[in-house]
Order: structure tokens, then C-alpha cells, then sequence
């Protein structure tokens, strides 16, 4: 029954993506193993204490007398040694996934460069292209049009190397099932393969001032094809800001930095 | 030196060896009271007082900007707060939780009970006791004030992660009073900690050996370790960030060098820690509560210390699993660490479902707001197990599935404890006992109102809402969930009022509770409501964890231990 139970709450991940790249199946993997243990000893507890306040409790007239065992050693040493076996278990399947999820390609097929900064997204490609969007002036968070675009390949390793103008931020896309935080004198780099074509939403997850909750990307991901062809499109050195193309953006640095 | 031997009937005699010098001179006259009793005492119980008040004062607050948040969260693209506004109000709701309620609370409670429960007339230094509550409510008030500065409160969030908090970053006095009012209320948690630890080293009554002490007290021991370990650290990161605002050093500042990864390192150092300061003593308190509801000696009592002693240690190691996504910290190390906590963690729920094993349980308002207890508290340490794993905390850190993982801890765990000690405890802080009715209501309110809360949130997360935003699209799949949330968070600040109401009610007109109205079995239930100056008249013998029961039940004396 609770197996039952398990394959299907994991069929429906309770609500969460289920994750559109090849580093997202670890996390997936990571969760069923999770969920394999940790609903049944739920129960079990939640069960064991239920019965001991239904079965256990006083009723009126009752003359039963509480009984004054206090240890048992057998019973000890189980629920102390099998938790540590249990936890033994979880280790042993995680332990490499982080680092598989973590691993990057010495020779990605793109490599954005990634600059956030308050409040906003910089995605710079190779050519010297470069994306970017920021707070409008009286920003409406249900506006989604004027959010920087982040134009990714599919099927492809695509790297991205964070970079934080300012304060901490976060980079985290829900449907890759994955965020990395760009901070200030550390360098980091992360790594996707995405299997899917789409568009969705990304946003900082850590809090960076004001406009914090406004600091939201969009990520386009597009066939190799159509990646290519987007790409030929883009000048080197040219500047899409917000979602319109900026022709003298050098001169227009006021706001970003 | 604690156990008063039998008085002689008449007047002592003057002069001759039979006279003995007072060690502290009785100083005739009238005794302070009313308000000059209230700031110049030194007696461990009102001190106590003033700190469970105090803190209840600091729930309270917190506790409405807490509505504050839900109400601006009810329905998307809100704007019932300013921007900033809603990062004050989550900084300070966090801040003043964790540093002016949980901790103080428990720092009350030890205060209060662990003298009476080993058997002493005081703290160790009462006069110290007495500096770290005025401490502590400096702290305070400083915290609370710094919503009138012109710039308003902090607003970093209640980790302030650098460089935010920088002075570039963060301009204006508010961050200025978090810095102070959390650097002096960590100082009076030193202070209280050193006191403790004392008191339980040097002042246990004879009999009273480690083995024979309330599991409370235990608790508290360990938890005062770990605030030793931890609050010096954050005391000096504070220290530091202060400097950097002010005197231009670059500790954190990326600018000239400084490296905000180390904030999050000391801040962390502490900070997980704390999670255990603000739960170890509150298990103590269910352990007490189950034990005495359901007439049976603890469980499992050497595993019990044992788990208490090793969640202590493995605390210290694990402050990383709060940085897991930073790509700059050990993994697999702190992934070991942090799941192996659900060991000693897993021992101790089998030991209060032990200890209720074929006992007679009562189920009074302290034993529901326990049993509630164990249900968020189970839940909350399995998103613990889940959160642990860094895969997994990739996807789920910082967003809302964290914040329903640690308000079932604190608040499902902790602060139902909370409420289960004032019923539990209320009859000996003032020879009266609190109404049952109302505080089944109470119970119920914030049981359905707090699960209503904050079991959509684990769902917010996994759909990936942020914490801290302050508002949210309309399109995300967010927004049924949230209006529940708020519902829920109203239901809950409803539920606080029945036992408010209860209290001041109580006060006057509730039923005389005697010395021991629960047939309770540690020391504290062995002297009057509320206990006299100097605590006891005389003690029964200390022959187990439980002398009062021993006394009272001579037909069902605990057995000695394996």
C-alpha cells in the first residue's frame, strides 16, 4: 500500500517540475530513493504515537496502572541501528550525484557569460552579444515582456559562468530543478545539458534589495537549428536590452552598474 | 548546602559555638517591591519571568509582522507594504524570533525551572543573572526601535548576507541597531549560558548526581554548551561588520578584498547551532510533559542523554548544509553530517513514544500541544533529511519549501512547546491553574491554523516561488496556495488570543493548583506554588531521575537503570 502510495505521489512530484535537463534526472533519482523511505517511517511514527494516545489514554473509571518499564535494550539498539543503516543507504545514492550535477565540460558548446547585478541580468554570448534587462522604472510583476532573454541550445552542454556585479544573487531556473548563487569573489560555473525545447521563467532566490522579487529572466531554449540561427543574427558587440535592441548602448550605463 | 536542615523551634543562640555567622547578612528594613523589585531582583524565578514575559512580548510582535507578510502575500501583485517595508518587516519577524523570543524563552525557562529541578536556592551568580536580562531587553528595544529610524529597520534578511549589509548597500542607522541589538542579546545568552552551566556543575543538591537529573535539565546543560560555542562567533562577525561599515575595514567588502563568503561561514557557524538552542530545551520540556502526563519514568534515559549529547556535537559540524549552493564548501562532508542528525533526532521520538508506552495518559492542554509537537516535528525533520542532501537543496534552497521546512521546525516544534510549558509550568509560577477549555482552543486554532499555513508552502517551493519576494505574478500557479497560506496565518494569530485571554483571566480567578497539581516527579513539584525566596523547606530523598514520584508512589519506585 505505501508503495503504491509512493509511486504515485513520485509520478506527480507534488506539484514540482520534473525537470527539462540531463543533470535535473539525478535530482529525480534522488527524490523517489527519498520518498522510499522517508513516507513509510512517517507513518509508522505517526501511527505508533496515534496509538499510544488512543490505546494508552484514561478513561473515566479506568483503575489500569501505567507500567513503570524504562529501558529495553533490544528495541533501543534497533531503532539506533537501523536509522544509521537507513542513512548509510541515502549516503551511498547520494553521494557523486552532486558531483555529476556539479561537473563541467571542458569544452562546452556555448559558454554565456552570466552578470547579475541589482536588479537585473546580463547574458553575454561569445561574440561580445549581449542580453540584458532590468527594474523598469514602476515595474508591474505580471509584465513579463521587458525580462532579459537567455537563449540557450538544446541537446548541447551549455556552460554558464556567474559573475555578481554587487551583492550575493542566485541563479535559478525551477524546471532545470537546480540554482547556484553568484557571489562576489566566487567564481563559479555550472553546467546544463537541456533536453527539451521551451521557454520559462527564471528568477534570483536570494535577497538582494529592494527589487528583489522583480529580478526575473526568461530562458528561451531553442533546437540547434533555431539556436544557430538566432545566434547568426546577432551582431558582435550588439545590445538587446529588455527586449528591444539597443544601438548606443555604451553611452547608456546609467541604472545598471 | 541546599537541603535545610530541621530548624531549631526557638531563638538561635546569640554568642558560643553554637553560633553560626550568616553568609549573608539579612539586611533589615523593608524590602523592595512593585516596580524596584521587579528591576533590582535577583531571584532566579523572577528573572525568569521577566524573560518568558519579555519574550512573549517579542512572539507577539514578530508574530503581527508575520501578518504583515501574509496579508501582503494574500493575492499576487499586492501592494498592501512598500517594497521595503516588506524586507523590514521579514528581516525583523525573523530576527526578532529567533534572537528575542525562542532563545530568551528558553533561557526563561531555564532560569526558572533547572534551580528547582536540581534541587538549588538559586542561580550560581544571581546578580550576573540579573545584568543578561537587562541585556537581553536592551537588545531589545533596539531592535524594536529601529523601525523609527529614518531609513527604517534592516532589511537584508535575518542572515544579512554580505556585502548587502554594507554601508553602500545598506545605508542608515537600521542595520547600525540589528548589528547592536543582536550583539547584546548574544552577550546576555553568553552570560546566561555561563550561569547555567555553573548552577548545574556546583549546585545540584546532594543526591542529585548527572544520571539523576530531569532530562530538562540536560537539555538545557547541552544547549548553554552550544551557546558558548556559537554566540561568540556571531557576536564577532557582528563586530566585524560593524567595522566594516564604519571604519572602512574590508572584511566582507569584495571591493577592497574582503570575502562575503566568510560571513556566510561565521554566520552559519552559529547559526546552525542555534537551530539546536532554540529546540534542545524544548525537547527537554516534552520529555518532562510526556513523562509526568503519562505517570512513567523517560524512556531509554542514557540513550535519551546520549542522542541529547551527540545532536550537540554533530551540530557543530554541519553549518555548511546552509551554503550548499554557494559551489564553495565540502558536499559529500556535510551531506554525511547533517543526515546523520536524523539518527539521535530518530532516538529521541522513540523514546517519548516509549515513555507513553502503556502509561495512563492524561490528556491535558500541555500533552496536546506536545502530541501536536511530535506530529510538525516529525514532519518538519523529514524535509530535514530531504534538504540535507545537496541535489536536492539545489533545486529547493531559498525557495518557500526552506521556509515551511524550518517554521515546522521552530514553529510547530518550538513554539508549540512554548505554549505546552506555559500550561504546564503556569500553576507553579503562580499557584494557580490555567483554564483547560480554553486552552484545548487555543490548541485546535493554531494546530489547523499553523498546518494551513505553512503545509502549502512545501508545495510554493517545489513549484519554485523564491522566499523574501514581496510579491508574485499571477500566472505561476502560485496564488491558491498563497490565499490558504494567509487564511491560515490569520486562523493561527487568532488562536495566540484564547490563551492571552486565559492568562490574564487565570491570573485572579483561576483554580488553586497546590504544590502539585500534575503529580509531577521531578523537584520543582516539591515545593510550594509559587516556590518561596531560596526555593525549598526541605527536599525528599534523591534516589532516581524522579524523587518526587519516588516519594509519592513508594509502590512504584523506578527501577534502577541497566
Amino acid at each position: 500500500m505505501s508503495l503504491l502510495a509512493t509511486q504515485l505521489l513520485g509520478a506527480t512530484n507534488f506539484g514540482s517540475p520534473s525537470g527539462v535537463t540531463k543533470q535535473a534526472h539525478e535530482v529525480i533519482r534522488l527524490w523517489r530513493i527519498t520518498y522510499y523511505f522517508a513516507i513509510p517511517i512517517g507513518l509508522l511514527v505517526i501511527g505508533l504515537i496515534v496509538w499510544c494516545v488512543v490505546r494508552y489514554r484514561v478513561r473515566r473509571g479506568s483503575t489500569r496502572q501505567p507500567a513503570q518499564f524504562q529501558y529495553h535494550i533490544p528495541i533501543e539498539a534497533a531503532y539506533t541501528l537501523i536509522p544509521i543503516v537507513i542513512v548509510g543507504i541515502i549516503f551511498g545514492f547520494l553521494y557523486g550525484a552532486e558531483d555529476r550535477e556539479d561537473a563541467v565540460a571542458k569544452n562546452p558548446a556555448v559558454i554565456v557569460h552570466v552578470q547579475a547585478f541589482q536588479w537585473g541580468w546580463r547574458f553575454i554570448y561569445p561574440n561580445g552579444h549581449s542580453q540584458v534587462g532590468d527594474v523598469a522604472e514602476e515595474p508591474n510583476i505580471n509584465d513579463t515582456s521587458t525580462l532579459p532573454i537567455l537563449y540557450l541550445p538544446e541537446n548541447e552542454t551549455v556552460q554558464l559562468d556567474l559573475h555578481s556585479d554587487d551583492v550575493v544573487h542566485s541563479f535559478y531556473v525551477p524546471e532545470f530543478l537546480f540554482q547556484r548563487d553568484i557571489i562576489p569573489g566566487i567564481k563559479n560555473t555550472v553546467d546544463f545539458n537541456i533536453t527539451h525545447t521551451g521557454s520559462w521563467i527564471g528568477e534570483c532566490t536570494n535577497i538582494c534589495g529592494t527589487y528583489h522579487a522583480f529580478m526575473k529572466f526568461r530562458v528561451n531554449v531553442l533546437s540547434v537549428a533555431d539556436y544557430n540561427a538566432w545566434y547568426a543574427k546577432q551582431k558582435p558587440g550588439s545590445v538587446t536590452n529588455s527586449g528591444r535592441s539597443v544601438t548606443s548602448y555604451s553611452s547608456d550605463t546609467g541604472g545598471n552598474s | 548546602m541546599t537541603i535545610l536542615h530541621e530548624r531549631p523551634a526557638g531563638a538561635e543562640p546569640e554568642f558560643g559555638p553554637g553560633r553560626v555567622e550568616p553568609l549573608t547578612e539579612i539586611i533589615p528594613g523593608p524590602r523592595p517591591h512593585g516596580w524596584v523589585r521587579f528591576i533590582t531582583s535577583t531571584d532566579h524565578k523572577q528573572i525568569g519571568l521577566n524573560y518568558m514575559v519579555t519574550a512573549f512580548i517579542g512572539f507577539l510582535t514578530a508574530g503581527l509582522m508575520a501578518e504583515g507578510i501574509r496579508t501582503q502575500l494574500a493575492v499576487p501583485n499586492n501592494h498592501f507594504v512598500t517594497l521595503d517595508t516588506f524586507n523590514q518587516l521579514f528581516t525583523m519577524h525573523g530576527t526578532i524570533m529567533l534572537f528575542v523570543f525562542l532563545g530568551p524563552f528558553a533561557f526563561g525557562l531555564a532560569n526558572y525551572i533547572v534551580p528547582l529541578q536540581i534541587g538549588a536556592p538559586d542561580m550560581a551568580f544571581p546578580r550576573f543573572n540579573n545584568l543578561s536580562y537587562w541585556l537581553y531587553l536592551g537588545g531589545f528595544l533596539i531592535l524594536l526601535f529601529s523601525f523609527m529610524t529614518n531609513n527604517g529597520a534592516a532589511d537584508f534578511g535575518w542572515f544579512g548576507y554580505a556585502p548587502l549589509t554594507e554601508s553602500i548597500h545598506s545605508p542608515g542607522p537600521g542595520a547600525d541597531m540589528w548589528i547592536i541589538g543582536i550583539a547584546l542579546t548574544g552577550f546576555s545568552g553568553i552570560f546566561t549560558a555561563v550561569n547555567t552551566i555553573s548552577t548545574i556543575f556546583c549546585l545540584r543538591a546532594p543526591g542529585m548526581v548527572m544520571f539523576r537529573m530531569p532530562i530538562f535539565c540536560w537539555n538545557q546543560m547541552v544547549t548553554m554548551f552550544l551557546v558558548l560555542l556559537a554566540f561568540p562567533v556571531l557576536t564577532s562577525a557582528m563586530a566585524m561588520l560593524w567595522l566594516d561599515r564604519h571604519l572602512n575595514t574590508h572584511f566582507y567588502d569584495p571591493n577592497g578584498g574582503g570575502q562575503p563568503i566568510l560571513w556566510q561561514n561565521l554566520f552559519w557557524f552559529f547559526g546552525h547551532p542555534e537551530v539546536y538552542i532554540l529546540a534542545l530545551p524544548y525537547f527537554g520540556v516534552v520529555t518532562e510533559v510526556i513523562a509526568t502526563m503519562s505517570k512513567k519514568p523517560v524512556f531509554g534515559y542514557k540513550g535519551m542523554v546520549a542522542a541529547t549529547l551527540s545532536i550537540g556535537g554533530l551540530s557543530m559540524g554541519v553549518w555548511a548544509h546552509h551554503m550548499y549552493t554557494t559551489g564553495a564548501v565540502l558536499l559529500p562532508f556535510f551531506a554525511g553530517m547533517s543526515l546523520l542528525i536524523a539518527v539521535p533526532t530518530g532516538i529521541k521520538f522513540f523514546n517519548w513514544i516509549g515513555t507513553m508506552w502503556r502509561g495512563t495518559i492524561t490528556l491535558s492542554t500541555p500533552m496536546l500541544f506536545c502530541i501536536g509537537f511530535l506530529m510538525m516535528f516529525l514532519l518538519g525533520g523529514l524535509t530535514g533529511v530531504i534538504l540535507a542532501q545537496p541535489p536536492l537543496d539545489f533545486q529547493l534552497h531559498n525557495t518557500y519549501f526552506v521556509v515551511a521546512h524550518f517554521h515546522y521546525v521552530m514553529f510547530g516544534g518550538s513554539v508549540f512547546v512554548v505554549f505546552a510549558s506555559i500550561y504546564y509550568w503556569f500553576p507553579k509560577y503562580t499557584g494557580r491553574m490555567l483554564d483547560e477549555r480554553l486552552g484545548k482552543l487555543s490548541f485546535v486554532l493554531l494546530f489547523v491554523g499553523f498546518n494551513l499555513t505553512f503545509f502549502p508552502q512545501h508545495d510554493l517551493g517545489l513549484r519554485g516561488m523564491s522566499r523574501r519576494i514581496a510579491t508574485y505574478p499571477d500566472n505561476l500557479g502560485y496564488n491558491f496556495l498563497n490565499l490558504l497560506s494567509s487564511i491560515g496565518a490569520y486562523i493561527t494569530g487568532i488562536g495566540v488570543i484564547p490563551t492571552l485571554w486565559n492568562i490574564f483571566r487565570s491570573l485572579r480567578h483561576g483554580k488553586i493548583a497546590g504544590d502539585n497539581p500534575w503529580d509531577g516527579q521531578t523537584l520543582e513539584w516539591a515545593t510550594s506554588s509559587p516556590p518561596p525566596e531560596h526555593n525549598f523547606e526541605a527536599l525528599p530523598p534523591i534516589r532516581s531521575e524522579r524523587p518526587l514520584w519516588d516519594a509519592n508512589h513508594p509502590d512504584m519506585l523506578t527501577q534502577a537503570g541497566h
